[in-house]
């Protein structure tokens, strides 16, 4: 390959690793097939990379004692060899949130600590109360399915999927989310199902089995706001 | 690495690279506003990246073999009486996209040049172009964001339908709450169904009805046993395969629908604004949109409520199953979500064939051992979201349009190979690839029952909607102001009355104009 004027690393070490490894096989199966770049573009048998030398790539970097990090628990499940561990188990009931982006406040005359903040889906008359409850794992939801839900359950759910909770989420009475944006798909699905949902949120020393209190009825954070920065938080307490 | 006999010009290169730039302006807005998506169920940025890598390969040869029965504008013209997934997503977006990204990706890798595969993305780009400007021909537009971020498709006539047909409902009746149940279901099951996207869900509109109200059309699709294998069984109870949903909505204004066929209301939708609402189904094989349970407000209620049960139970069953899947088969399902988007262009066309869309090419399943759950986020986010990829740098005086900074998400075509710059035509043929997943089930849910997939391609090759036959097809909105009382007129609405429950025979001219 040519030289490029304008390029600069990827940002990820891990990225910058794996193509540098994969441009490396390409200039040496190129080598090999005696200058057959058509054969390369086309994937031709013999002059384009194999499925056990892409697995070469993902050898070294395992040799070096890399470990990648997981998002898929079936992911984990199916390969632990090459994830790093999960921190304590997904289902630990003494598992709590601690982002550093939290923010928090001492106790109010109610005696509610500020523990979290989150951006609001849709404006609601009122806050919403109720117990707290990590949902993590698909063992989590199965149990959930045989068990039922709470009838005041506030789900406390990592990702902004709309899948893992998706034979429950309906029975939440709220949702809190710790990734995405009101347009993500859990903010969408709780939309269509009525469910007051903060999404975006950063916890703090919030458990399962704690009674919490959603901001609810804080205006809706429009989605421009993610391109101007401006931060519309609602708030996240615990109460006594 | 030959130049000679080339089949395109120095225009042709231009407009290419100008449908690539507006791609990949477009697409940095719409990941703006999202964080990359990650699900402790789905390896989901992994499978994007697979399915990108599979539709560079693949979509040149299939886009070809499907304008062999049938033109990219002509089906077009047959999508705006269906609410299928050839709309916002899959084609406004999702085509053209995937393409280019995966044709990034490459060259990150050092197995593409900017001026390899040219005659392939030449040709995608405008089959694309030419499928756009046919579907969007009521606007005149390219995409709902060359619109303003609005998706007007429809013609008046089916928007006169829409409207009069709708049955009123407000909060408290059953119907407001069986309509809402079913939508909240449907979108729980849609994105379930095509493993954690949106893409078998989509909007379309609004459409001005008075002062107060604004009619959003919304598409639930891939919902029956249909070409997605993992549907088999699950989806057995499910009537049918597209439902589109007519709503009224008071007070309340959708300012965009983009290109994902998302919305954006103000104030925000929420369900006590449902003022009316409809339900119809369609496919390749229906003549139009087809009045489903609308025969009264009693029947339509109940028809949700039942739907809303079927898909219940089907989420429930789906879950089950892919929970037990394993990561290669949950890869291998998203990642054949994403690249069959365009699939319906083979149904319509009479083409589909399993081996074309259920399988990941062999050329881009060589990288499946890199896409573990981490590189596939890391490399997602650079490639979409930060453009931090080396291909995608510019020259420091650049500033990109939303990102204000010298990146463009996608390369353009060098104009050198016009002076003798060698280059590889196209990626070549599709090879025989597989899948991980149990094998398509010969089970195909149609609005003419269920059928086997050649009944299937084969019924779709004989039919013809009478709307997109003479005299009719070019009869366009333009036609329609000039000769709105011409014999010619009244039977072209009467075409689309033909099941409706207030306007049947009526014609062109129902408001007693």
């Amino acid at each position: 390959m040519t030289d490029d004027r304008y390029a600069e690393a990827p940002e990820s070490i891990l990225v910058e690793a794996t193509h540098n490894a994969i441009r490396d096989l390409a200039r040496r199966k190129l080598a090999e097939s005696g200058g057959d770049w058509t054969g390369l573009v086309q994937g031709a048998v013999g002059a384009s990379l194999t499925r056990s030398e892409v697995e070469g790539v993902e050898r070294r970097l395992l040799d070096s004692g890399y470990r990648f990090a997981w998002s898929s628990t079936l992911s984990l499940r199916d390969r632990p060899e090459i994830y790093a561990s999960a921190d304590g188990a997904l289902d630990d009931a003494t598992f709590c949130f601690r982002h550093p982006a939290a923010v928090v406040a001492p106790a109010d005359e109610t005696g509610r600590e500020q523990k979290g903040v989150g951006d609001n889906v849709v404006q609601f008359a009122a806050n919403v109360i109720g117990t707290a409850l990590y949902v993590r794992t698909s063992d989590k939801v199965l149990q959930l399915m045989r068990e039922g839900v709470g009838k005041d359950t506030i789900a406390i759910i990592d990702d902004s999927g709309g899948t893992l909770t998706a034979p429950i989420l309906s029975q939440f009475v709220a949702v809190i989310c710790a990734g995405g944006t009101v347009r993500s798909h859990l903010g969408i699905l709780t939309r269509e199902y009525g469910i007051p949902c903060l999404m975006n949120a950063k916890l703090s020393d919030i458990r399962s089995g704690d009674r919490v209190e959603l901001e609810t009825s804080a205006l809706a954070r429009p989605v421009e706001t993610y391109q101007t920065g401006e931060e519309l938080p609602a708030r996240i307490w615990k109460l006594p | 690495m030959t130049q000679e006999g080339k089949k395109f010009s120095y225009v042709q290169l231009l407009e290419t690279n100008n449908l690539i730039q507006y791609v990949a302006d477009e697409s940095y807005w719409l990941c703006l506003t999202r964080t990359v998506q990650e699900s402790k169920l789905y390896p989901v940025s992994a499978y994007i990246l697979l399915s990108y890598l599979n539709a560079f390969y693949r979509y040149p040869e299939l886009l070809r073999k499907i304008e062999t029965r049938m033109k990219a504008e002509d089906i077009a013209d047959r999508s705006r009486a269906m609410g299928v997934k050839l709309q916002a997503s899959q084609m406004t977006w999702c085509l053209p996209a995937f393409y280019l990204l995966g044709r990034e990706l490459l060259l990150s890798y050092g197995l593409l040049r900017p001026q390899d595969a040219v005659e392939d993305i030449v040709y995608v780009m405008d089959f694309w172009k030419r499928f756009q400007l046919s579907w969007q021909r009521n606007n005149g537009h390219l995409s709902n964001a060359q619109a303003g971020h609005r998706a007007q498709i429809l013609p008046d006539r089916t928007l006169e339908v829409f409207c009069a047909d709708l049955f009123h409902c407000q909060p408290g009746d059953k119907l407001h709450e069986a309509a809402n149940a079913f939508m909240a279901s449907a979108s729980q099951y849609a994105f379930l169904a095509s493993c954690e996207s949106r893409i078998n869900l989509t909007n379309s509109g609004p459409y001005r009805i008075d002062a107060h109200h604004e009619l959003l059309v919304r598409d639930f699709m891939d919902m029956g046993e249909c070409s997605l294998p993992w549907l088999d069984g699950v989806a057995a109870k499910v009537p049918f395969n597209n439902f589109t949903v007519t709503m009224s909505v008071r007070d309340c204004h959708f300012h965009l629908i983009d290109d994902w066929g998302s919305f954006e209301a103000n104030p925000a939708f929420t369900a006590d604004k449902l003022a009316g609402v409809g339900l119809y189904v369609s496919d390749s094989l229906s003549d139009g949109y087809i009045p489903y349970g609308m025969g009264s407000v009693t029947e339509l209620a109940e028809t949700f409520a039942a739907l809303n049960e079927a898909l219940k139970e089907a989420t429930n069953e789906l879950w089950l199953r892919m929970a037990a899947w394993s990561r290669d088969q949950l890869l291998d399902a998203g990642a054949l979500t994403y690249f069959t988007t365009a699939k319906e262009l083979a149904h319509v066309a009479g083409v589909f064939d399993v081996s074309d869309w259920l399988e990941i090419d062999p050329r881009a399943d060589c990288f499946r051992p890199l896409l573990n759950d981490e590189y596939g986020n890391v490399a997602l986010a650079e490639l979409v979201g930060k453009l931090t990829l080396p291909s995608q740098q510019r020259s420091p005086f650049t500033m990109a349009k939303f990102a204000d900074r010298p990146v463009s998400m996608c390369t353009p075509i060098p104009y050198s190979i016009l002076s003798g710059d060698d280059y590889v035509p196209s990626t070549g043929p599709i090879q025989a690839g597989g899948s991980s997943l149990p094998p398509k089930a010969d089970r195909y849910r149609t609005t003419r029952g269920t059928l086997t997939l050649s009944e299937y391609n084969a019924l779709a090759r004989e039919h013809v909607p009478e709307i997109c036959t003479d005299p009719y097809r070019f009869l366009c909105e333009t036609w329609v102001k000039y000769n709105g009382h011409t014999p010619l007129a009244d039977r072209l609405y009467q075409l689309e009355q033909r099941h409706s429950r207030t306007l049947r025979g009526r014609g062109s001219n129902p408001r007693g104009q």
